[in-house]
Parts: C-alpha cells; structure tokens; sequence
C-alpha cells in the first residue's frame, strides 16, 4: 500500500461528498479521493481527455465508487463506457446509491458493477458501510492483472 | 321478405303447380272420355246402318210385310241416334249432317219403292224397272253412309289416340314444372338462407379469433338480415369497447409508468436530504458534543431519530407500492415453513425474549412467495411486537376450514385492541397504540392488507383489549386441497 492510489468517487451531491469523505477519514482509508461530479467528468478522469486532458501518464484509479442518478451522464452509462472499454474493463466499480429498486440492481450488476451499497440514512451505518467496502476493496480484494497500457 | 313468407312462397308454388298438373291431367282425361263416347257412338250408328242395309235388301229381293216392318224400326232408330249432335268439331259435323242428309233421302226413296210395289200389276215391266233404278240408288245411299259411319269412327279413334298423347305430354310438362320450381325454391333458399348463414358461420369464426374488423354485410329485410345487421352493430360495439378498454389500458400503463418514476425519485432524492440532516447531526455530536450542553446533545439525537424514522417511513411506502407493481406467481407454497424459519431468525436477533410459538406445519397455499414472505413476515413481527408486553406469550400459526374454504390464521395473546377501531387496521399510517408503547410505523398491516387483495383474498381481525389479537386470510387462488 506504499503508492495509495487514488479512489474515484462520482457523486453530485456535496453532502453525499462531504460525508463519503468523512466517512472514508473515520475508516482511516488514506488513498487520495478524487470526485467527479457526473458521469461524463468521471470519464473525462478516467481517460485523461476533456478537463483532464493533461493528467500526468493517467494512472487508472483503483476503486471507483458510482452514484447512479447523475447530471448529463448516469451511474449506468458510466459503466457501461468503463465495461466496454479494454483498459478498464476489469476495474472494480461499486455502486453506491440511495436506490434499492430491483431493476437498478439487476441493471447494475448486469452491466458489469463489482457490487453494489446501498446508502443508509443512519450515518453511523453508512460509515460501517464504507469502511467494509474499503477493506473489502482496497485491502482485502485481489485486483485482476493491469492490462499493459501503450 | 322474411324467412316464413319465402317458406310459405315455395310452399304455395309447389301446391299450385300440382293443382295446376291435377287439372291438366283431368282435362285431357276428358277429351279421352269424350272421343272414346264419340267412338262408341259412331260405333252404334255404324252396326244399325249396316242393319238397316240388310233389311233394304231383304226388303228389295222379298217385298215382304216383315221386312218392311223392319226397315221402318231400324230407321227410326237411326233418326233417334243421328238426332243429337255428336261432333263439335265442323268437319266430322259436316259429315254428320250428310249422314242425317242421307238417312232422310233414303226414307223417302223406301216409301216411294213400298208405295209403288203396293200398287203395281205383277207384270207391269216398266213400273219393274222403276223399283230396280230406286233399289239400287237405295243401296248405294246406304253403302256411302255406312262408308261415312266408319269415317267418323276412325275419326273418333284417332282422337282418342291424340288426347292420350296429350294426356303423356301434360303430364311430362307438368313434372318438369314441377322439377324446375323444385330447383327454383332451392335455388332461392341456397341464396336467400343457407349462404348467408354460412357466412355468419365463418363471421363468428373470424369474431371469436379475434377479427373485430370483419363485417357481413348481408342485405335484405328477412331474420338473416336482420341478424347480419345486429352482427355488424354488436361487432361495431365491440371494436369500440375493446378500443376503448385498450385506450384505457396504455393510459394506466402511462400512469403506472408515473407512479414508477415518481417512486424511484422518492426512493433517491427523499432520502438523500436525510442522510445529510442525520449525517451532519452526527457530525457535530462528534466533533463539537463537549461544547453543547445534554440539552443540545439531546437535540441533535432527535434530529436523527426524526431523520431515521423517515428513511423507515420512505422504504416503506416504497415497500407498499411495490407489493401494487409486483407480478404475482402463484404456486403451492409452505405457510408453516415460512413462519418457521421468520420466528427463528426473530428470535436469533432477540434471545432474551421468552415466547411459545405454536405453529402448524405444512400449511399449505397457493399465492406467491416473495408476497406472502413479506405478509407473514409483517404479521408476525406485529404479533411479536404486541406480545412484548405479555408475561406467558404465545403465537400460533395454523388454519380452520369455514364453509368449505381454507381460512389461515396468526394469533397472539398480546395487548389486543378495541374493535371499535378495526376499520382503521389496515389503512397506511393509521396505528390503535402510541408509538411509545409499541414502535413502528403504521404501514405494515396496510401492506398485508394489500398483499392478501392482490391475491383475491380476504382478510379480517378479532380483537378484544388486553386478550390478544387474531388474523385470519383467506387465498382463493386456490388453496390446496
């Protein structure tokens, strides 16, 4: 864990970010968190182009952590575009999202999502939430081999 | 012309012309009679002809008293037999008339021989030669006529054998009218009757396959016409109700669509606003709390609280839409299982509670299985939640058979309630206790209330404060026998 890597959240909401950051700092999760504030922003990141066009050699975050209803591009698009793509198709995407609608869990792990949370109005259980996530994750999880990147 | 007045047409056409054949048949059967009459006639004037012939001779060799006599008889006799008319036609009438012509010539001519045989002298040679020239033009009067009577029996022969061949030919004309109104009225009721109901045949074949569009279109003022058109005008009512009803249908299909997409916005931007109020509470209990007094500390706690019952309130409402939107799948499933297996993980997450649980295994239903998990699972926890209270606890799931039908039950001798208000039981956010004494949100009878509907059921309540409560579900769909 020497080069912590950075944590995509996608979110638009600042409370959300707010408390996620809170959250990740009660966790003691140290990877850098970086927001993008819709779906089209998060691609932006990924694929260093648009506003992030000059992101040095674009090292690929390590965990992205997507809300699914977004201004202009939505949570599902976003995974669909990380899904269909060769350098990041295998990078773990969580969704986390106030939904707990059946069709946009079976969407989302239809489209490729590595898991998918629920956010609990109780904050103490959204912080045990994010830290099990981030342990899971960040820690635990072992990452599929980096696809060689030219 | 309706149905019965073509029936009663045919009917008529085929009687006349029977009628008509009979008459033709007795008609030409006269014409025989009669020239058959006429024959026989000519006949008897033919045979006293030739008698009368005879006795001339006898008369003209013999001139004697008895001859005479004779002739004068057999004459008479003809002249009553050539008296009435025999013929209607004008030739054999003419012939007729030199017959009658004839008969009195040689009347004549007899008397003039007998008066001058009477007066002659037996030598007298000249007066001899007189009765011989009377003689022979006698006989020869006599000779043409007998050859006349025989003509006219041929006459009359011949007309016998013509009115018989009529008498064929009528009757050959007869049953080909007869055939050919036959063919006609079958014709007419082929095209008139059984043609247009084979149509109607193949329009309701066509209407039960679900061609609402087909049309019959059978003119005319008879019962089939009658019906094509009340055929047509309910085909017409029925294309515009189904029309209608699949108005009707795209436009709840758009609602529920709304109450989708209202429901999905509930369940993501409702909440996230309580998320911040509980999440910034929180914060500031952490890291500002020493600076607040219990006061504000307790506050805070009640904005969470608030904020934590609402996210509750939320999930479920959403939970009592879904049970509306979720497609039911009926197969045979296990009550009593269920029950079982929901009192075990209940009394997992509270061992500390001392209850009895009295339930009948298998209890066997068809409904659908998510539902009916989530209906047990809302009875039992509102069974368990009313009986914390009780010192000898007791729950019990089972079923009685009432009037032939299967009724399940979940009974408690919790804290009961009053009946007076079992009609608020199962509408959403409507509770009989205070939410201090036992907590929960109100929704979760509503939720079985409508669950039980979904399936077709019944569900009903007894109660008595202090004495516990009973549910008892009825699910048609069926239940297992």
């Amino acid at each position: 864990m020497s080069e912590q890597k950075a944590i995509l959240l996608v979110e638009d909401n600042d409370d959300d970010v707010a408390l996620t950051l809170r959250a990740f700092k009660r966790s003691h999760l140290m990877n850098p968190l970086v927001v993008a504030r819709d779906g089209v922003e998060a691609l932006d990141f990924v694929f260093a182009r648009g506003a992030h066009a000059g992101r040095a050699e674009a090292p690929l975050p390590t965990l992205i952590i997507l809300d699914l209803k977004l201004p202009r591009l939505d949570g599902l698009g976003v995974l669909k575009a990380l899904r269909a793509d060769p350098r990041t198709a295998l990078l773990p995407a969580v969704i986390l999202t106030s939904s707990k609608e059946e069709q946009d869990i079976v969407s989302g792990y239809k489209l490729g999502a590595n898991s998918y949370v629920r956010k609990p109005v109780d904050f103490t259980e959204f912080v045990e939430a994010v830290k099990v996530l981030g342990i899971y994750w960040l820690a635990l999880n072992q990452l599929p081999p980096r696809p060689a990147s030219s | 012309m309706k149905i019965s007045a073509k029936g009663w047409l045919a009917t008529t056409t085929g009687l006349g012309t029977i009628a008509l054949l009979a008459v033709m048949i007795w008609w030409a059967n006269g014409e025989v009679e009669s020239a058959d009459r006429q024959r026989r006639r000519m006949s008897d004037v033919a045979r006293v002809l030739n008698d009368l012939r005879l006795v001339t001779f006898e008369y003209v060799l013999y001139r004697n008293q008895r001859a005479y006599q004779q002739e004068r008889q057999v004459s008479a006799r003809l002249e009553r037999q050539l008296e009435e008319p025999i013929f209607s036609d004008p030739e054999p009438s003419e012939t007729l008339a030199d017959l009658r012509r004839r008969s009195g010539e040689t009347r004549q001519l007899f008397e003039e021989l007998q008066a001058n045989t009477n007066s002659r002298a037996a030598d007298d040679s000249a007066q001899k030669l007189y009765e011989e020239l009377i003689s022979r033009k006698l006989l020869v009067l006599h000779q043409e006529s007998l050859v006349d009577a025989f003509r006219l029996t041929d006459y009359s022969t011949a007309r016998i054998a013509q009115a018989q061949q009529r008498v064929v030919g009528v009757i050959l004309a007869g049953l080909a009218l007869i055939s050919l109104a036959t063919a006609a009225a079958g014709w007419l009721i082929h095209r008139g009757v059984l043609a247009p109901i084979q149509r109607l045949q193949q329009a309701t074949r066509e209407v039960a396959s679900g061609n609402w569009s087909f049309r019959l279109d059978i003119a005319g003022s008879d019962e089939i016409g009658e019906m094509s058109r009340n055929f047509d005008a309910m085909t017409t009512t029925l294309r515009n109700s189904f029309a209608q009803i699949e108005r009707s249908n795209q436009e709840l299909a758009a609602l529920n669509r709304e109450i989708e997409a209202f429901s999905y916005s509930v369940s993501h931007d409702l909440r996230a606003p309580l998320r911040s109020m509980d999440g910034f509470s929180l914060a500031l209990l952490e890291d500002y709390g020493d600076r607040l007094d219990d006061e504000g500390r307790e506050h805070l706690s009640r904005i969470r609280a608030a904020s934590q019952r609402m996210g509750r309130l939320i999930d479920e409402l959403l939970g009592l839409s879904r049970v509306t939107r979720t497609e039911l799948v009926m197969r045979d499933i296990d009550l009593g299982a269920m029950a079982r297996d929901i009192a075990i993980s209940m009394q997992k997450l509270h061992p500390e509670r001392d209850l009895r649980w009295e339930i009948a295994e298998p209890l066997i239903v068809r409904a659908d299985k998510s539902l009916m998990q989530i209906a047990m699972q809302n009875l039992l926890e509102n069974a368990w939640k009313f009986t914390s209270k009780s010192p000898d606890a007791l729950i019990r799931v089972g079923s009685t058979v009432s009037d032939g039908r299967q009724v399940c039950f979940v009974a408690d001798n919790g804290v009961g309630f009053d009946m007076t208000y079992a009609d608020r039981l199962f509408g959403a956010f409507q509770r009989l206790h205070h939410e201090t004494d036992f907590p929960g949100t109100g929704i979760g009878l509503a939720i079985v209330h409508r669950i039980i509907r979904r399936h077709d059921g019944l569900i009903w309540a007894e109660a008595r404060p202090g004495q516990g409560a009973t549910f008892h579900f009825h699910l048609p769909g069926g239940t297992s026998p």
